[in-house]
């Protein structure tokens, strides 16, 4: 046993000739917050959609546990491999407990009754617990995302993938998202998380990951990542980001 | 690519339409039929008087009258299908039914597909005219104006046969009835089933001349080649003539609308022979 | 006016109800068969398999050119003559209007599925759901009820043309109503406006209790969907 929860090994994938992860190479431990950042199109998303089977990688190995998942049943897989993604993936044609217990009752085959009464707690620690019997329509946008982490939550995963879940939201509604993640990390979940929030991936990450071009260019701690990068490609990245040195003339 | 499909589609229905043609499904022989208890015949439902569905919804008609009678010398229960006029041939060739006995008239087109029997009715050309100014035989017409529509046997045999009569042609039958009530012309003709009954229900008017030109037959029809059956109507259509089976059926369904004016001896065969 | 007597003559109005019964039994039975092998033959059309893409095409095309009415006329007849399979009008009525609806709905089914967005796919695997669940519990639903209102209207035009039926030997409400215009043509000559108009009705009240059904559902959902 390597002892960690997820280990991605010299992963390649490509869409139409174009490379678009070249040699990925990531081993996350138990309780590990691990955020990946990068310019739009290095890959990010295409790196979690390969971890819980929604792409298949053209090469290198995943493994979870210390098992490689392309020998696993993908739906085992990712009944243990909870992901949330960018937004509006709440199923419109249910109400919130629906959407809540749809994966617990149906793929763990727990009782209703059972997952009722965890959804209903689960919903009031993250502020929604009157929105038992809304429907997704009723909700805003953050509250949906709200929901959907709930909803992956419910399966108990040992691994979460948070897909930029709030890159769709209004900036107002973007913290109460984070909220929810941050108090995840502190329950010690273990979390693969895309982010362009820089604050929120310092404050969250336990470490983090830069990715450019299919690549790990720079690999480190927040605090030293986000205040002292050491390649300049993730210096200009940052950058970006940074408003100060910019001033209306 | 749609055209593709439309021309193999085209293909396989012309092929399942000919495998179709070639052999008839096997139809039943008379010791089948007795031996499964019940005689099904094809018959109208919504021709009266020959076959139609009374307000009880019973089958009457000339028709079905001998179709009762087919089905009891038999001793057997009768089935009555409804049949129309276009898929009568289809019937018999799919083994739908046993006997058609839906006003079928006898052709040698029709012979060709299916066998008919000794015929049990005869239809043939009607003239209706005005009492005031009836017409009561051929030389009467002479030089009168003569309604038909056109494409009927009457357009042809007057055209044929007698030149010296002026023919009036219009499309449907509703034209030509119209054009008679309203004098354009002196006297109609098409066939006297269809001239008798109008006669009745308008008053006025009489068929002066019951039966005239060419006389077509009317007959049960089975499948090509089912003998045993065939034999079977022939037979009973031979030895009904002693009780004079089809003036009764007349009487019974066709003399309420044909009236007492008419004599049964234009329309009824008796015993399958034509004078 | 006189000739409106004639609905009622003797049991006439019982004889049209019954037409309508055999009109309604045989779409029914039609529809419910259509709609629960039109999903199957949906699912299928979505499928990138390009045999079964083939197959279904070819399906859908067949029920598209070919007229219902040969359909009708191939299997009652053409069955039995060309495999002496008997079987009755109301059979071969089911079988073609199955044949047909199953068709048209497989594609009103694919174009549903279609257009659902593919994250709903996705969130539903990534819930761990198996391929099965994912299409029982969140594809099917949704393209339900982006389906209803062009599977409703499938219905009705099914009720409709179950009129040609009465070409295979089935009595059924319009041929009822023409039994009875013929059998009282020398009493009522002008009975066929008030049975035609009786027939009218009678296709329209069974219609429009599904119209408005579809209509409530459509409301229904409407205020669910997000």
């Amino acid at each position: 046993m390597s002892g960690y929860v997820l280990e991605i090994k010299n992963l390649k994938k490509s869409f139409d000739g174009n490379g678009v992860l070249d040699g990925i190479d990531l081993a996350m431990g138990d309780g590990e917050v691990v955020v990946v950042v990068g310019p739009s199109g290095c890959g990010k998303s295409t790196l979690l959609r390969c971890v819980n089977g929604l792409e298949t990688p053209d090469s290198g190995e995943i493994l979870l546990d210390g098992a490689p998942i392309s020998g696993m049943d993908m739906v085992q897989v990712r009944r243990q491999i909870g992901m949330v993604f960018q937004s509006y993936d709440l199923f419109p044609h249910m109400d919130v407990l629906g959407n809540l217990s749809l994966g617990p009752v149906k793929a763990l085959k727990r009782s209703n009754d059972e997952v009722k009464a965890e959804a209903v707690q689960a919903l009031a620690r993250v502020g929604l617990a009157d929105k038992l019997h809304a429907l997704p329509r009723q909700l805003s946008g953050g509250q949906k995302q709200r929901v959907a982490l709930v909803r992956a939550m419910l399966m108990h995963p040992r691994l979460l993938l948070l897909d930029e879940i709030t890159a769709a939201l209004d900036p107002e509604m973007v913290r109460e998202v984070l909220n929810v993640v941050l108090d995840l990390a502190r329950d010690g979940r273990t979390m693969l998380i895309v982010t362009h929030e820089m604050r929120f991936a310092e404050a969250v990450a336990d470490r983090v990951l830069f990715l450019e071009g299919g690549k790990v260019v720079e690999e480190g701690r927040p605090a030293d990542f986000f205040h002292h990068p050491q390649t300049p490609r993730a210096r200009a990245f940052l950058d970006t980001f940074e408003f100060d040195t910019v001033k209306k003339a | 690519m749609k055209k593709l499909f439309a021309l193999i589609l085209a293909l396989a229905l012309v092929l399942s339409l000919t495998a179709g043609a070639l052999a008839d499904a096997k139809a039943r022989s008379l010791d089948e039929i007795k031996e499964s208890g019940k005689l099904v015949i094809g018959v109208f439902s919504d021709k009266k008087p020959f076959g139609y569905v009374d307000e009880y919804g019973e089958y009457q008609g000339y028709d079905v009258y001998f179709a009762r009678r087919l089905a009891q010398d038999l001793g057997v229960e009768l089935e009555l299908v409804s049949v129309d006029a276009p898929n009568r041939v289809e019937y018999l060739t799919s083994a739908k039914v046993d006997i058609i006995l839906a006003n079928f008239t006898v052709t040698p087109e029709r012979a060709e597909v299916v066998d008919f029997a000794l015929p049990y009715m005869k239809v043939a050309l009607g003239v209706v005219s005005p009492d005031a100014a009836l017409i009561t035989s051929i030389e009467d017409l002479r030089g009168k104006k003569l309604i038909v529509s056109k494409g009927t046997t009457a357009e042809t045999w007057f055209t044929a046969n007698e030149p010296e009569v002026e023919l009036l042609k219009f499309d449907t039958y509703t034209e030509t009835f119209n054009a008679l009530l309203d004098g354009r012309g002196d006297a109609l003709s098409t066939d006297n089933t269809e001239v008798l009954a109008w006669a009745i229900e308008n008053p006025g008017f009489t068929v002066g001349i019951e039966s005239l030109g060419s006389l077509d037959t009317i007959a049960p029809a089975v499948q090509k080649g089912n003998d045993t059956v065939l034999a079977y109507i022939n037979e009973e259509i031979e030895a009904l003539a002693a009780e004079q089976f089809f003036h009764a059926d007349y009487e019974a369904t066709l003399k309420d609308v044909y009236g007492d004016a008419v004599d049964p001896d234009n329309l009824v065969v008796e015993g399958g022979a034509i004078e | 006016m006189r000739d409106l007597a004639v609905l009622f003559k003797g049991n006439n109005p019982a004889r049209l109800l019954g037409g309508l019964g055999v009109t309604l039994k045989l779409s029914l039975i039609s529809v419910v068969l259509s709609i629960a092998l039109g999903l199957v033959v949906g699912v299928l059309m979505t499928l990138k398999n390009p045999v079964v893409r083939a197959v279904t095409r070819l399906w859908l095309e067949t029920v598209r050119i070919v007229p219902q009415l040969v359909l009708l006329f191939l299997v009652y007849f053409g069955m039995a003559k060309a495999f002496n399979l008997q079987m009755s009008g109301e059979t071969a009525a089911v079988i073609v209007f199955t044949f047909w609806g199953a068709g048209e709905m497989g594609d009103l089914v694919r174009g549903a599925i279609t257009s659902i967005p593919v994250h709903q796919r996705e969130s539903g695997a990534a819930l761990g759901l198996t391929q099965g669940q994912v299409w029982a519990h969140v594809l099917l639903p949704q393209a339900a009820r982006r389906l209803v209102p062009q599977a409703i209207n499938l219905t009705t035009r099914m009720i409709k043309t179950t009129s040609l039926v009465m070409l295979i030997g089935v009595v059924e409400v319009l041929k009822v109503g023409s039994q009875i215009i013929d059998a009282a043509r020398y009493d009522a000559p002008q009975g066929a406006v008030w049975v035609y108009g009786a027939v009218f009705l009678l296709y329209f009240f069974a219609c429009w209790p599904i119209s408005l059904l579809a209509k409530h559902l459509e409301k229904q959902w409407a205020c669910q969907e997000g």
